[in-house]
């Protein structure tokens, strides 16, 4: 019986380069396993980002092209708008997605692009060595907020589902976790979502993932899923904050 | 042999209407010719102008510092423009909205009441064709033939009808005018 | 042959991409250069064809990266200040080797500047204002006809060298009428089925991107970008020379500049004077090898430009000390008139000479 296997949809003989105990792996694997069963290796554009999520396209077998920082939305914008045939999705961080890449996302959104757009929230920047993010929690210390983050200086963080959702093209905002094997259900359940409603035109589709940076939070990769169930849950709630395919159903 | 023409006026009075007119006019005349607007933040709040230069080679600069030939349609742009007239060059003015002063000597003037004239033929808007009319007194290549193709040229498809009424107001300005100045 | 129609150099543009083929418009207004937009939205909706009101200028040129890496033609246009803005995408989009067409009427700067026309980005498009080393093919219009024809080359090399092109016209272009013709778009298509994003089916995934995994890949990259640049050198170097074989004198311009040099020389050449001019049509690649051979003979280039002087270090460096250059030159604004470009090579030659 076989117990395991490498979706199709993953490059032969990738490594993945994420640091142990980093869910980066686990949210690739979903969009993998995803790929396969929905059938769209071979229709699928990957707009890769920058940041640690920028080496999905070392570890899918899928078209796929880089994007300066911030500006995925843009790029799958154009994919989309000249391919409109093409499954198109983007994978990015928070700092990507939500901060430097703030505008791109909100106006993909409000223009309601039949994009899916995933983003991982592991509440710094990974890449440069866990600086002060769009998401780092209040009191949280960085190596640019090491007294920790207080509001009257860094502000606040954001909650980039619940933005999303605001938009009126959205048909699909999700924020979920890989923190538990019931998460992860969770987590690939909302990808599937956001996939199908690209597939079926209502609009973008956007899942937040919860993750852990281990290295840069300076824990065991446990220490890290307790701090998202302790930390990061209470102050972004998982859920669904948009889905028009509810009302869809109701009619 | 290059000349440039100014056409200035209020926003509103058809200013950059009738230079385009007067460059597919002149293009239909077989010159070469050039159309420059004033554009942008400069057009909010004083007069429009545009820059025609008509040449039998091809035109050189499109934008140049002094002028010919201007039609001013009101006092502002008579105010404006009078100084960048070339010596020997000519000014000609919408008599009803302008004063009859002649601040220069060394240049000609044509005065004309292009706004009661337009106002005869039909339309009181239309003193930018009456100017052209007068122009075209002083430019015999062109004719009213020309002026019939130019206009149907720059007449957006759903004002075509207003073709006759804008060649009324040129024949007004057209054949009479020396006279008058 | 169609006949001659006066048209306004921004629709002259904008209409020339769609009969080039642009499949998408990606855009945000800027003076001089709204109207391309502006008639490209209607146009390109009835067309059935991609446009988007991008929410900036940064958005809008990813926009065209994105579409141009599934092999569709596409476009952005904007001017100055803003194409500083796509500066990061431009490279980008010269080292992924994706073919982006971008227009820039250029207006004054530095900053904001001023909507009056300049020439001000010649070093910004010809050395490019992004990160590391890249080469954009930059086409520069002196007339509203070479607006079409230029714009119809911009997406042909555009495909063919897949790299990046610019065409760049000034205020005075995108604004101003002249009686021109849309010809037939004159060139072949280009297959683009071996390298752009069309989903791997049947093949694996393409990756297009400019993160090589190691020093000595990133260094081969680099050095085929170069012999690609060599390449397009070598092909599709293009300049206007007028009365140069016996030339003491010529006048270098560039863009809508080009007109009033044409006309200085011919009232230098009536005055007496061995007149000629050159313009370098292909700003990138520049015609350094053509003025290189008339610095043999020619004693003296006389760069005019509406900037402080920056193709004129690129003739400097084409004639390379074998002949004096200078420069007649002002920042932005009124373009400088024939007769003050004949003021100004007159008070190059020495008193008693002629």
């Amino acid at each position: 019986m076989q117990v395991f296997k490498i979706p199709d949809s993953m490059k032969k003989g990738f490594k993945y380069t994420f640091c142990p105990g980093c869910d980066h792996g686990i949210a690739v694997r979903l969009v993998a396993e995803l790929l396969d069963e929905m059938n769209l290796k071979e229709k699928s554009i990957l707009v890769a980002s920058i940041g640690c999520s920028v080496f999905l396209y070392d570890f899918l077998d899928v078209d796929s092209i880089e994007a300066p920082h911030g500006r995925a939305m843009a790029e799958a914008t154009g994919v989309k708008r000249a391919r409109p045939d093409k499954f198109v999705f983007t994978y990015q961080g928070d700092g990507d997605f939500a901060s430097i890449g703030l505008a791109e996302s909100t106006h993909a959104a409000l223009r309601g692009e039949n994009l899916s757009g995933i983003c991982i929230n592991n509440t710094t920047y990974g890449m440069t060595g866990g600086q002060h993010g769009p998401t780092t929690l209040i009191g949280q210390k960085t190596t640019t907020s090491p007294m920790g983050r207080f509001a009257e200086t860094y502000g606040y963080p954001i909650k980039i589902a619940e933005h999303i959702a605001l938009c009126k093209g959205t048909a699909y905002s999700a924020r979920v976790a890989l923190d538990t094997v019931a998460h992860i259900n969770q987590a690939k359940k909302a990808l599937k979502k956001a996939f199908q409603v690209q597939l079926d035109g209502l609009g973008y589709g956007f899942v937040e993932i919860l993750s852990t940076c281990p290295t840069n939070w300076k824990m065991t990769p446990d220490q890290a899923h307790e701090r998202v169930k302790n930390e990061m849950i209470p102050e972004f709630p998982l859920g669904v904050f948009k889905d028009v395919t509810e009302n869809i159903d109701k009619v | 042999m290059e000349k440039n023409y100014i056409i200035a006026g209020f926003g509103g009075q058809g200013v950059l209407f009738a230079g385009k007119v007067l460059a597919n006019a002149f293009m239909y005349s077989g010159k070469n010719v050039t159309w420059y607007p004033c554009y942008g933040a400069e057009m909010r709040g004083g007069t429009v102008n545009c820059e025609i230069v008509v040449s039998d080679e091809e035109v050189s600069s499109v934008h140049k510092q002094d002028v010919d030939c201007v039609i001013a349609l009101n006092q502002l742009s008579f105010d404006r423009f009078i100084t960048k007239i070339k010596k020997g060059g000519r000014i000609i003015c919408n008599s009803s909205l302008i004063e009859e002063v002649r601040p220069r000597n060394d240049i000609e003037y044509i005065f004309y009441p292009m706004t009661e004239k337009a106002t005869e033929s039909g339309n009181h808007k239309l003193a930018n064709m009456v100017s052209l009319g007068v122009l075209s007194d002083i430019e015999t290549s062109l004719d009213k033939n020309i002026f019939e193709r130019a206009v149907d040229t720059v007449l957006p498809e759903e004002r075509k009808h207003l073709a006759s009424v804008n060649i009324n107001a040129w024949s007004a300005g057209h054949c009479n005018t020396l006279l008058a100045c | 042959m169609a006949e001659k129609e006066l048209l306004k150099g921004n629709y002259a543009i904008a209409e020339a991409a769609v009969r080039a083929g642009c499949e998408c418009y990606f855009g945000y207004p800027i003076t001089p250069q709204t109207e391309i937009g502006e008639y490209l939205s209607q146009r390109m909706y009835d067309l059935g064809r991609g446009y988007v009101c991008a929410e900036s200028e940064l958005a809008a040129i990813n926009m065209v990266l994105g579409a141009a890496s599934t092999g569709a033609k596409a476009m952005t246009s904007s001017s100055s200040c803003a194409v500083a803005l796509m500066q990061e995408a431009l490279s980008y989009a010269c080292s992924d080797e994706v073919p982006v067409v971008l227009v820039n009427v250029m207006r004054a700067g530095p900053g904001l500047g001023y909507i009056y026309p300049a020439q001000g980005d010649y070093t910004q498009a010809v050395y490019g204002g992004g990160n590391g080393d890249y080469k954009m093919i930059v086409l520069a219009p002196s007339t509203v006809q070479e607006c079409i024809d230029l714009t119809y080359k911009a997406f042909y090399l555009s495909q063919k060298y897949r790299n990046p092109t610019m065409v760049l016209a000034d205020g005075l272009l995108g604004q101003m009428m002249e009686p021109a013709v849309f010809s037939k778009y004159p060139y072949p298509e280009i297959d683009n089925s071996n390298w752009a994003l069309t989903g791997a089916k049947g093949r694996e995934g393409r990756k297009i991107c400019s993160v090589a995994p190691s020093e000595e890949k990133q260094i081969e990259h680099i050095n085929n970008l170069f012999k690609k640049y060599e390449l397009i050198a070598e092909n599709e170097t293009e300049w206007e020379e007028i009365g140069t074989e016996d030339a003491d004198i010529v006048l270098v311009a560039f863009g809508s500049m080009t007109r009033n040099i044409k006309a200085a020389a011919k009232v230098l050449r009536g005055q007496g004077l061995k007149v000629g001019m050159f313009r370098p049509i292909t700003l990138s690649p520049f015609p350094s090898g053509r003025l290189n051979e008339l610095s043999n003979h020619v004693k003296k280039f006389v760069v005019v430009e509406m900037n402080m002087g920056q193709m004129v270090n690129d003739v400097k460096l084409a004639v390379n000390g074998k002949t004096d250059v200078e420069l007649i030159n002002r920042s932005v604004g009124q373009w400088l008139s024939v007769e003050e470009i004949v003021d100004g090579v007159n008070k190059f030659i020495p008193a008693g000479v002629n």
